[in-house]
């Protein structure tokens, strides 16, 4: 190639690169320019944490026994276990003609039949409607200053929440229960026996069935419950006082 | 020098009239190679004149292209700014409007907790009533049962004295019969009487 020759495809490449070097025309304007964002709902569609009257799951599960025995009338508190099946105490339910269930919101429940366990202070009452929400039970028992809170009905008055922590274990005071009871320094009060006592992650860790005169309320560790409810003769048909 | 140099004199002299007879071809090449350069550059320069035109024309496109693209990207901007400060606007109204329900369904709650208890407190006035009801039936069936069982121990007793007054009249049997009859109904007076007492203490 010849030098006068070979100025054209320098001369060609040179054009080009300056073309490329040349601003281009703007792109044209998005129609749309907003970013479409997901929204998540903090609470999901259909969640149990959340009824529509807005009580949350804590106090749905909460039930109001009422004990009408022979002769006298007294109250206890409980919480649904299953759709159909509350947790109490066996001092709630023994004794009686008839009991009378009722949840946060007032609505009456029929009971169909009661139990209660011979090694500790517990029953379970079997209910003809569903129950509005039922917990889960945690796995194993708390250990020392876990935070517990206290759902029930204190003095057979309105639904109370109090919290509090695990102080440690003792054997039982009043000889009901076989084996370590839970004491806790959530308040409670004659007619909280029978509540759900609920750890951090509002699982069951134990439920109430006595208080001191120093404030601290003993409970029923969750393992001597899921003993009782794993052992196919752990509970009884509960004594009535017509015998 | 010879003479032999003498015929070189000529020659001598031949290269300069050949000298100048060669200048005359080589000078064409020169004039139209510099008229060649010339044209080129004109050329070029053209070229060049023309290409910077359109290079100018074609800036100033895109310089008012790039213009009229700023300008919509402001008046979009201006758009979002306006649809965001409406967004904030409803928020801040739907977060009022939020609050005011949160505050009311509250309210419902601690209505619901308070109409639940004082229903149940109702509901344990009525078995206590109803139970105080049952016993006082209960009372009121043994005093009524004591009643009658010591109307018919006095009665009786009134009948047996009676009786024991003109004992002649009556066959010994019957009276003795009589007499464990008369004891009878006056035990189930004292029981009846045991139970209203058991019911009273209760």
């Amino acid at each position: 190639m010849t030098p006068r020759r070979g100025w054209l495809p320098v001369a060609t490449v040179m054009l080009l690169a300056g073309c490329a070097a040349l601003p281009s025309m703007p792109p044209p304007i998005p129609s749309d320019t907003v970013p479409t964002v997901r929204a998540t709902p903090t609470i999901s569609a259909g969640s149990d944490a959340l009824s529509p009257d807005g009580f949350d799951a804590v106090r749905r599960m909460a039930v109001r026994i009422r004990n009408v025995g022979c002769g006298e009338v007294s109250t206890g508190s409980g919480f649904a276990l299953t759709a159909t099946t509350l947790v109490t105490n066996k001092h709630v339910v023994q004794d009686s003609a008839r009991l009378q269930v009722s949840t946060y919101d007032g609505h009456d429940v029929d009971v169909t039949a009661a139990s209660t366990a011979a090694l500790a202070d517990l029953a379970l009452v079997r209910t003809k409607e569903d129950l509005p929400s039922s917990p889960q039970l945690a796995a194993t028992d708390p250990r020392q200053g876990d935070p517990v809170t206290v759902v029930g009905y204190p003095l057979g008055g309105e639904l109370t929440v109090t919290n509090g922590h695990v102080i440690g274990t003792t054997t039982d005071p009043l000889n009901a229960t076989l084996g370590q009871v839970l004491v806790t320094d959530a308040r409670v009060e004659p007619g909280s026996s029978g509540s759900a006592a609920l750890g951090a992650d509002g699982k069951v860790i134990g439920v109430v069935y006595a208080k001191n005169d120093a404030g601290y309320s003993f409970l029923v560790p969750v393992s001597t419950l899921r003993a009782m409810l794993d052992d196919k003769t752990g509970f009884q048909p509960a004594p009535t006082c017509a015998g | 020098m010879t003479r032999t140099d003498l015929p070189t004199t000529p020659g001598a002299a031949e290269p300069a009239t050949g000298t100048s007879l060669a200048a005359a071809p080589a000078a064409e090449p020169r004039a139209r190679s510099r008229r060649t350069t010339v044209v080129v550059l004109a050329v070029a320069l053209g070229v060049a004149l023309a290409g910077s035109g359109a290079l100018t024309w074609y800036l100033l496109h895109v310089n008012a292209a790039w213009q009229q693209h700023s300008q919509q990207w402001q008046a979009l901007a201006e758009q979002h700014g306006a649809d965001l400060a409406q967004a904030r606007s409803d928020l801040e109204s739907t977060r009022t409007e939020l609050q005011a329900v949160q505050d009311q369904l509250t309210t419902a709650q601690t209505r619901i907790t308070q109409l639940a208890d004082e229903k149940a407190q109702l509901g344990d006035q009525t078995a206590t009533q109803q139970q105080l009801a049952d016993y006082q039936a209960r009372v009121s069936k043994a005093a009524g049962q004591v009643a009658t069982a010591l109307a018919t121990c006095i009665d009786g007793q009134e009948k047996l004295i009676g009786y024991i007054e003109n004992s002649a009249q009556y066959d010994p049997q019957s009276l003795a019969s009589y007499r464990q009859d008369v004891q009878n109904y006056c035990g189930q007076a004292r029981d009846a009487n045991a139970s209203l007492q058991a019911e009273l203490t209760k």
